[in-house]
Protein backbone atom coordinates (compact mmCIF):
# COMPACT_ATOMS: atom_id res chain seq x y z
CA UNK A 1 0.00 0.00 0.00
CA UNK A 2 1.44 3.40 -0.91
CA UNK A 3 1.62 6.13 1.70
CA UNK A 4 -1.17 8.02 0.00
CA UNK A 5 -3.40 4.98 -0.08
CA UNK A 6 -2.61 4.27 3.53
CA UNK A 7 -3.42 7.81 4.56
CA UNK A 8 -6.65 7.81 2.56
CA UNK A 9 -7.70 4.51 4.09
CA UNK A 10 -6.77 5.76 7.55
CA UNK A 11 -8.79 8.92 7.09
CA UNK A 12 -11.76 6.94 5.84
CA UNK A 13 -11.73 4.19 8.45
CA UNK A 14 -10.19 5.70 11.56
CA UNK A 15 -10.62 9.47 11.64
CA UNK A 16 -14.43 9.31 11.75
CA UNK A 17 -13.91 7.89 15.24
CA UNK A 18 -11.90 10.86 16.43
CA UNK A 19 -14.86 12.18 18.41
CA UNK A 20 -15.28 8.84 20.15
CA UNK A 21 -11.55 8.81 20.84
CA UNK A 22 -11.68 12.27 22.39
CA UNK A 23 -14.81 11.50 24.33
CA UNK A 24 -13.28 8.39 25.89
CA UNK A 25 -10.00 10.18 26.61
CA UNK A 26 -11.73 13.01 28.48
CA UNK A 27 -13.39 10.46 30.75
CA UNK A 28 -10.19 8.52 31.32
CA UNK A 29 -7.68 11.31 31.95
CA UNK A 30 -10.33 13.77 33.17
CA UNK A 31 -8.59 16.77 31.72
CA UNK A 32 -9.43 18.25 28.33
CA UNK A 33 -5.91 19.34 27.41
CA UNK A 34 -4.43 15.98 28.38
CA UNK A 35 -7.21 14.24 26.49
CA UNK A 36 -6.19 16.12 23.35
CA UNK A 37 -2.58 15.08 23.91
CA UNK A 38 -3.61 11.48 24.35
CA UNK A 39 -5.74 11.47 21.22
CA UNK A 40 -2.99 12.97 19.07
CA UNK A 41 -0.50 10.48 20.40
CA UNK A 42 -2.97 7.62 19.92
CA UNK A 43 -3.70 8.62 16.31
CA UNK A 44 -0.04 8.64 15.45
CA UNK A 45 0.38 5.23 17.08
CA UNK A 46 -2.71 4.00 15.30
CA UNK A 47 -1.32 5.17 11.98
CA UNK A 48 1.92 3.36 12.67
CA UNK A 49 0.11 0.09 13.43
CA UNK A 50 -2.62 0.67 10.90
CA UNK A 51 -1.61 -2.27 8.73
CA UNK A 52 -2.64 -4.51 11.61
CA UNK A 53 -6.27 -3.38 11.42
CA UNK A 54 -8.57 -5.93 9.82
CA UNK A 55 -12.06 -5.32 8.50
CA UNK A 56 -14.30 -2.64 9.89
CA UNK A 57 -13.44 -3.00 13.56
CA UNK A 58 -11.80 0.42 13.49
CA UNK A 59 -13.74 1.89 16.36
CA UNK A 60 -12.89 -0.59 19.14
CA UNK A 61 -9.41 -0.87 17.66
CA UNK A 62 -8.77 2.89 17.83
CA UNK A 63 -10.37 3.21 21.24
CA UNK A 64 -8.17 0.39 22.50
CA UNK A 65 -5.14 2.40 21.42
CA UNK A 66 -6.57 5.58 22.96
CA UNK A 67 -7.13 3.72 26.17
CA UNK A 68 -3.57 2.38 26.29
CA UNK A 69 -2.23 5.86 25.56
CA UNK A 70 -4.33 7.31 28.37
CA UNK A 71 -3.09 4.67 30.78
CA UNK A 72 0.49 5.50 29.85
CA UNK A 73 -0.24 9.18 30.49
CA UNK A 74 -1.82 8.41 33.85
CA UNK A 75 1.09 6.19 34.84
CA UNK A 76 3.59 8.83 33.85
CA UNK A 77 1.72 11.39 35.92
CA UNK A 78 1.85 9.06 38.87
CA UNK A 79 5.59 8.43 38.50
CA UNK A 80 6.26 12.14 38.27
CA UNK A 81 4.69 12.46 41.67
CA UNK A 82 1.83 14.48 40.31
CA UNK A 83 -1.41 14.04 42.22
CA UNK A 84 -3.19 10.87 41.31
CA UNK A 85 -5.64 11.75 38.59
CA UNK A 86 -8.29 9.43 39.89
CA UNK A 87 -9.72 8.79 43.31
CA UNK A 88 -8.87 5.26 44.20
CA UNK A 89 -9.35 5.52 47.91
CA UNK A 90 -12.56 4.20 49.27
CA UNK A 91 -13.73 2.59 46.09
CA UNK A 92 -11.17 -0.09 45.36
CA UNK A 93 -12.10 -3.68 44.80
CA UNK A 94 -12.50 -4.42 48.50
CA UNK A 95 -15.04 -1.69 48.91
CA UNK A 96 -16.86 -2.99 45.86
CA UNK A 97 -16.83 -6.55 47.07
CA UNK A 98 -18.20 -5.45 50.42
CA UNK A 99 -20.95 -3.38 48.86
CA UNK A 100 -21.71 -5.67 45.98
CA UNK A 101 -23.00 -8.67 47.83
CA UNK A 102 -24.27 -7.35 51.12
CA UNK A 103 -26.47 -4.39 50.42
CA UNK A 104 -28.87 -4.58 47.52
CA UNK A 105 -30.91 -1.62 46.51
CA UNK A 106 -34.63 -1.53 46.96
CA UNK A 107 -36.83 1.00 45.28
CA UNK A 108 -35.83 4.02 47.39
CA UNK A 109 -32.42 3.76 45.83
CA UNK A 110 -33.89 3.72 42.32
CA UNK A 111 -35.86 6.80 43.28
CA UNK A 112 -32.74 8.53 44.62
CA UNK A 113 -30.87 7.69 41.43
CA UNK A 114 -33.70 9.04 39.29
CA UNK A 115 -33.55 12.29 41.19
CA UNK A 116 -29.77 12.55 41.13
CA UNK A 117 -28.70 15.74 39.39
CA UNK A 118 -26.19 16.13 36.62
CA UNK A 119 -23.32 17.10 38.92
CA UNK A 120 -23.83 14.11 41.22
CA UNK A 121 -23.98 11.64 38.37
CA UNK A 122 -20.93 13.03 36.61
CA UNK A 123 -19.03 13.33 39.87
CA UNK A 124 -19.78 9.73 40.79
CA UNK A 125 -18.68 8.53 37.35
CA UNK A 126 -15.48 10.57 37.48
CA UNK A 127 -14.69 9.12 40.88
CA UNK A 128 -14.87 5.49 39.71
CA UNK A 129 -11.60 3.56 39.49
CA UNK A 130 -10.43 3.92 35.94
CA UNK A 131 -11.05 0.35 34.76
CA UNK A 132 -14.66 0.42 35.96
CA UNK A 133 -15.09 3.93 34.61
CA UNK A 134 -13.91 2.99 31.14
CA UNK A 135 -16.22 -0.02 30.99
CA UNK A 136 -19.23 2.05 32.03
CA UNK A 137 -18.31 4.96 29.73
CA UNK A 138 -17.83 2.68 26.74
CA UNK A 139 -21.14 1.00 27.44
CA UNK A 140 -23.32 4.00 28.29
CA UNK A 141 -21.80 6.88 26.37
CA UNK A 142 -20.31 5.09 23.39
CA UNK A 143 -22.94 2.36 23.15
CA UNK A 144 -20.32 -0.39 22.91
CA UNK A 145 -21.41 -4.01 23.18
CA UNK A 146 -19.64 -6.24 25.71
CA UNK A 147 -17.73 -7.80 22.84
CA UNK A 148 -16.50 -4.41 21.63
CA UNK A 149 -15.48 -3.37 25.13
CA UNK A 150 -13.61 -6.66 25.51
CA UNK A 151 -11.80 -5.94 22.23
CA UNK A 152 -10.93 -2.36 23.15
CA UNK A 153 -9.74 -3.23 26.66
CA UNK A 154 -8.14 -6.53 25.67
CA UNK A 155 -9.88 -8.47 28.43
CA UNK A 156 -12.28 -11.43 28.35
CA UNK A 157 -16.02 -10.73 28.18
CA UNK A 158 -16.43 -12.09 31.71
CA UNK A 159 -14.12 -9.35 32.96
CA UNK A 160 -16.14 -6.74 31.08
CA UNK A 161 -19.30 -8.01 32.75
CA UNK A 162 -17.83 -7.89 36.22
CA UNK A 163 -16.31 -4.44 35.68
CA UNK A 164 -19.62 -3.05 34.49
CA UNK A 165 -21.44 -4.67 37.39
CA UNK A 166 -18.96 -3.34 39.92
CA UNK A 167 -18.84 0.08 38.35
CA UNK A 168 -22.62 0.37 38.43
CA UNK A 169 -22.77 -0.97 41.95
CA UNK A 170 -20.40 1.82 43.05
CA UNK A 171 -22.43 4.41 41.18
CA UNK A 172 -25.66 3.20 42.74
CA UNK A 173 -24.04 3.33 46.12
CA UNK A 174 -22.63 6.82 45.55
CA UNK A 175 -25.91 8.23 44.23
CA UNK A 176 -28.11 6.47 46.75
CA UNK A 177 -25.81 7.48 49.60
CA UNK A 178 -25.66 11.05 48.40
CA UNK A 179 -29.40 11.31 48.41
CA UNK A 180 -29.59 9.85 51.92
CA UNK A 181 -27.09 12.40 53.20
CA UNK A 182 -29.15 15.11 51.64
CA UNK A 183 -32.28 13.77 53.30
CA UNK A 184 -30.80 13.56 56.78
CA UNK A 185 -29.56 17.13 56.38
CA UNK A 186 -33.05 18.51 56.02
CA UNK B 1 -33.64 -19.36 38.96
CA UNK B 2 -32.65 -18.10 42.40
CA UNK B 3 -31.72 -14.56 43.46
CA UNK B 4 -27.91 -14.92 43.28
CA UNK B 5 -28.23 -16.20 39.71
CA UNK B 6 -30.61 -13.38 38.85
CA UNK B 7 -28.22 -10.81 40.30
CA UNK B 8 -25.33 -12.31 38.39
CA UNK B 9 -27.20 -11.97 35.09
CA UNK B 10 -28.89 -8.68 35.75
CA UNK B 11 -26.36 -6.30 34.21
CA UNK B 12 -26.18 -8.37 31.05
CA UNK B 13 -29.97 -8.35 31.10
CA UNK B 14 -30.33 -4.56 31.24
CA UNK B 15 -27.59 -4.30 28.61
CA UNK B 16 -29.48 -6.72 26.37
CA UNK B 17 -26.47 -8.96 26.20
CA UNK B 18 -28.25 -12.01 27.56
CA UNK B 19 -29.24 -14.99 25.44
CA UNK B 20 -32.96 -15.56 24.93
CA UNK B 21 -33.25 -18.56 27.24
CA UNK B 22 -31.64 -16.69 30.13
CA UNK B 23 -33.86 -13.68 29.47
CA UNK B 24 -36.94 -15.87 29.79
CA UNK B 25 -35.66 -17.53 32.96
CA UNK B 26 -34.69 -14.21 34.50
CA UNK B 27 -37.98 -12.55 33.62
CA UNK B 28 -39.87 -15.47 35.15
CA UNK B 29 -37.85 -14.94 38.32
CA UNK B 30 -38.50 -11.19 38.26
CA UNK B 31 -42.25 -11.74 38.11
CA UNK B 32 -42.08 -13.64 41.38
CA UNK B 33 -39.42 -11.64 43.22
CA UNK B 34 -40.08 -8.05 44.25
CA UNK B 35 -36.57 -7.64 45.58
CA UNK B 36 -34.98 -8.52 42.25
CA UNK B 37 -37.50 -6.36 40.42
CA UNK B 38 -36.30 -3.47 42.58
CA UNK B 39 -32.71 -4.31 41.69
CA UNK B 40 -33.52 -4.30 37.99
CA UNK B 41 -35.44 -1.07 38.42
CA UNK B 42 -32.48 0.52 40.14
CA UNK B 43 -30.17 -0.55 37.32
CA UNK B 44 -32.51 0.86 34.70
CA UNK B 45 -32.66 4.11 36.66
CA UNK B 46 -28.89 4.22 36.84
CA UNK B 47 -28.43 3.58 33.14
CA UNK B 48 -30.86 6.27 32.12
CA UNK B 49 -29.40 8.70 34.69
CA UNK B 50 -25.87 8.19 33.42
CA UNK B 51 -26.99 8.53 29.82
CA UNK B 52 -29.02 11.61 30.56
CA UNK B 53 -26.29 13.44 32.43
CA UNK B 54 -23.27 12.59 30.33
CA UNK B 55 -22.66 13.14 26.70
CA UNK B 56 -20.55 11.98 23.88
CA UNK B 57 -17.94 14.70 23.58
CA UNK B 58 -16.99 15.93 20.17
CA UNK B 59 -13.34 16.49 19.45
CA UNK B 60 -12.51 20.19 19.08
CA UNK B 61 -11.97 21.16 15.44
CA UNK B 62 -8.46 22.23 16.36
CA UNK B 63 -7.68 18.68 17.49
CA UNK B 64 -8.87 17.22 14.20
CA UNK B 65 -6.70 19.75 12.39
CA UNK B 66 -3.69 18.94 14.53
CA UNK B 67 -4.04 15.21 13.96
CA UNK B 68 -4.46 15.64 10.22
CA UNK B 69 -1.53 18.02 10.09
CA UNK B 70 0.69 15.58 11.94
CA UNK B 71 -0.39 12.70 9.74
CA UNK B 72 0.07 14.81 6.63
CA UNK B 73 3.52 15.70 7.82
CA UNK B 74 4.40 12.07 8.44
CA UNK B 75 3.51 11.06 4.94
CA UNK B 76 4.51 14.08 2.97
CA UNK B 77 8.17 13.23 3.41
CA UNK B 78 8.96 10.53 0.83
CA UNK B 79 11.13 7.71 2.11
CA UNK B 80 14.08 8.84 0.01
CA UNK B 81 13.94 12.33 1.42
CA UNK B 82 14.43 11.23 4.99
CA UNK B 83 18.20 11.29 4.78
CA UNK B 84 18.22 14.77 3.36
CA UNK B 85 15.78 15.93 5.98
CA UNK B 86 18.11 14.96 8.79
CA UNK B 87 20.51 17.61 7.64
CA UNK B 88 17.90 20.34 7.64
CA UNK B 89 17.72 22.85 10.41
CA UNK B 90 14.68 23.35 12.61
CA UNK B 91 13.51 26.30 10.56
CA UNK B 92 13.60 24.27 7.37
CA UNK B 93 11.65 21.50 9.10
CA UNK B 94 9.00 23.99 10.03
CA UNK B 95 8.78 24.96 6.36
CA UNK B 96 8.33 21.32 5.40
CA UNK B 97 5.54 20.98 7.95
CA UNK B 98 3.90 24.11 6.66
CA UNK B 99 4.25 22.95 3.07
CA UNK B 100 2.69 19.60 3.95
CA UNK B 101 -0.18 21.37 5.63
CA UNK B 102 -0.70 23.72 2.70
CA UNK B 103 -0.53 20.85 0.25
CA UNK B 104 -3.18 18.96 2.16
CA UNK B 105 -5.26 22.10 2.11
CA UNK B 106 -5.03 22.20 -1.66
CA UNK B 107 -5.78 18.55 -2.20
CA UNK B 108 -8.68 18.43 0.16
CA UNK B 109 -10.21 21.83 0.66
CA UNK B 110 -12.02 22.07 3.95
CA UNK B 111 -15.71 21.47 3.31
CA UNK B 112 -16.86 24.68 5.02
CA UNK B 113 -20.32 23.35 4.34
CA UNK B 114 -22.12 25.57 6.75
CA UNK B 115 -20.40 28.75 5.66
CA UNK B 116 -21.09 28.02 2.02
CA UNK B 117 -24.70 27.37 2.82
CA UNK B 118 -25.10 24.41 0.51
CA UNK B 119 -23.68 21.65 2.66
CA UNK B 120 -24.92 18.64 4.49
CA UNK B 121 -25.24 18.76 8.23
CA UNK B 122 -26.22 16.15 10.77
CA UNK B 123 -27.75 17.39 14.02
CA UNK B 124 -27.23 15.04 16.92
CA UNK B 125 -29.92 15.37 19.59
CA UNK B 126 -29.21 13.24 22.64
CA UNK B 127 -30.97 15.11 25.41
CA UNK B 128 -34.64 15.90 25.72
CA UNK B 129 -33.91 19.28 27.31
CA UNK B 130 -32.01 20.40 24.23
CA UNK B 131 -34.61 19.45 21.64
CA UNK B 132 -36.39 22.82 21.69
CA UNK B 133 -33.11 24.69 21.36
CA UNK B 134 -32.02 22.32 18.59
CA UNK B 135 -35.12 23.08 16.54
CA UNK B 136 -34.67 26.83 17.07
CA UNK B 137 -31.07 26.54 15.91
CA UNK B 138 -32.19 24.47 12.96
CA UNK B 139 -34.78 27.09 11.98
CA UNK B 140 -32.15 29.87 12.08
CA UNK B 141 -29.72 27.68 10.25
CA UNK B 142 -32.16 27.02 7.40
CA UNK B 143 -33.09 30.67 7.21
CA UNK B 144 -29.44 31.60 6.82
CA UNK B 145 -28.75 28.84 4.30
CA UNK B 146 -31.96 27.30 2.94
CA UNK B 147 -30.13 24.88 0.64
CA UNK B 148 -28.48 22.99 3.47
CA UNK B 149 -29.47 19.35 3.69
CA UNK B 150 -30.07 18.54 7.35
CA UNK B 151 -30.51 15.16 9.00
CA UNK B 152 -31.51 15.14 12.66
CA UNK B 153 -30.43 11.98 14.47
CA UNK B 154 -32.15 11.43 17.81
CA UNK B 155 -30.49 9.19 20.33
CA UNK B 156 -30.77 8.48 24.07
CA UNK B 157 -33.16 10.94 25.76
CA UNK B 158 -33.01 12.97 22.56
CA UNK B 159 -35.71 10.75 21.03
CA UNK B 160 -38.33 12.15 23.41
CA UNK B 161 -39.32 15.09 21.24
CA UNK B 162 -40.16 12.72 18.39
CA UNK B 163 -42.68 10.79 20.46
CA UNK B 164 -46.34 11.35 19.68
CA UNK B 165 -47.81 14.01 21.95
CA UNK B 166 -44.44 15.44 23.04
CA UNK B 167 -44.52 19.16 23.77
CA UNK B 168 -41.85 21.85 24.00
CA UNK B 169 -41.22 24.20 26.95
CA UNK B 170 -44.10 26.42 25.94
CA UNK B 171 -46.55 23.55 25.59
CA UNK B 172 -46.53 23.44 21.78
CA UNK B 173 -46.62 20.04 20.14
CA UNK B 174 -43.24 19.17 18.66
CA UNK B 175 -45.14 17.32 15.92
CA UNK B 176 -46.12 20.62 14.27
CA UNK B 177 -42.56 21.86 13.97
CA UNK B 178 -41.29 18.43 12.93
CA UNK B 179 -43.85 18.28 10.11
CA UNK B 180 -42.83 21.75 8.89
CA UNK B 181 -39.16 20.82 8.90
CA UNK B 182 -39.92 17.56 7.15
CA UNK B 183 -41.69 19.54 4.41
CA UNK B 184 -38.54 21.61 4.00
CA UNK B 185 -36.54 18.43 3.42
CA UNK B 186 -35.16 17.82 6.90
CA UNK B 187 -34.88 14.12 7.79
CA UNK B 188 -35.49 12.87 11.31
CA UNK B 189 -33.91 9.55 12.24
CA UNK B 190 -34.40 7.73 15.50
CA UNK B 191 -31.97 5.31 17.14
CA UNK B 192 -33.66 1.93 17.43
CA UNK B 193 -31.16 0.76 20.05
CA UNK B 194 -32.47 3.57 22.23
CA UNK B 195 -36.07 2.48 21.70
CA UNK B 196 -35.26 -1.13 22.54
CA UNK B 197 -33.27 -0.16 25.58
CA UNK B 198 -35.89 2.23 26.86
CA UNK B 199 -38.70 -0.12 25.90
CA UNK B 200 -40.38 2.46 23.71
CA UNK B 201 -42.70 1.08 21.08
CA UNK B 202 -41.76 2.11 17.53
CA UNK B 203 -45.40 3.01 16.93
CA UNK B 204 -45.06 5.85 19.43
CA UNK B 205 -42.68 7.69 17.13
CA UNK B 206 -43.98 10.48 14.89
CA UNK B 207 -44.62 9.27 11.34
CA UNK B 208 -42.23 11.93 10.01
CA UNK B 209 -39.32 10.14 11.69
CA UNK B 210 -37.66 6.98 10.45
CA UNK B 211 -35.88 4.33 12.49
CA UNK B 212 -32.19 3.53 12.07
CA UNK B 213 -30.55 0.57 13.83
CA UNK B 214 -28.05 2.72 15.76
CA UNK B 215 -28.00 6.50 16.07
CA UNK B 216 -24.26 6.68 16.63
CA UNK B 217 -23.55 4.37 13.69
CA UNK B 218 -25.84 6.51 11.53
CA UNK B 219 -23.98 9.68 12.51
CA UNK B 220 -20.64 8.02 11.78
CA UNK B 221 -21.92 6.81 8.46
CA UNK B 222 -23.22 10.25 7.45
CA UNK B 223 -19.91 11.85 8.37
CA UNK B 224 -17.75 9.14 6.93
CA UNK B 225 -19.56 8.10 3.78
CA UNK B 226 -21.65 11.11 2.90
CA UNK B 227 -19.50 14.01 4.01
CA UNK B 228 -21.91 15.45 6.55
CA UNK B 229 -20.75 18.07 9.02
CA UNK B 230 -21.56 17.21 12.61
CA UNK B 231 -23.52 19.51 14.91
CA UNK B 232 -23.97 18.57 18.51
CA UNK B 233 -27.24 19.78 20.05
Amino acid sequence: MSDDEKRARFERLVLPHLDAAYSLATWLVRDDAQAEEAVQEACLRAFRYFDGLRGDEARPWLLGIVRNTCYTLLQRARQDGAPLPFDEEGCGEDAVAAGAVVSFPLNPEAAAIREADRESVRGALRALPVEFREAVVLREIHGFSYREIAAACEVPIGTVMSRIARGRRLLQHALGARAETKDTGT
Amino acid sequence: MNCPDAVRLMNAYVDEELDAASVLALEAHLRGCARCRARADSLHALRSGVQRHTEFRMAPTSLRDKVQARLGHLESVPAGATRRRVAMGAAALAVVALAAWTLRGTLEPAPANVARGTGKVVYHVSSSQNAGAALRTLRNHLEASPETKVVVVAHNEGVDFLLRGARDESGQLFATAVRQFKDRGVDFRVCNNTLVRRRIDGGGILPEATLVPSGIAEISRLQEREGYTYMRM
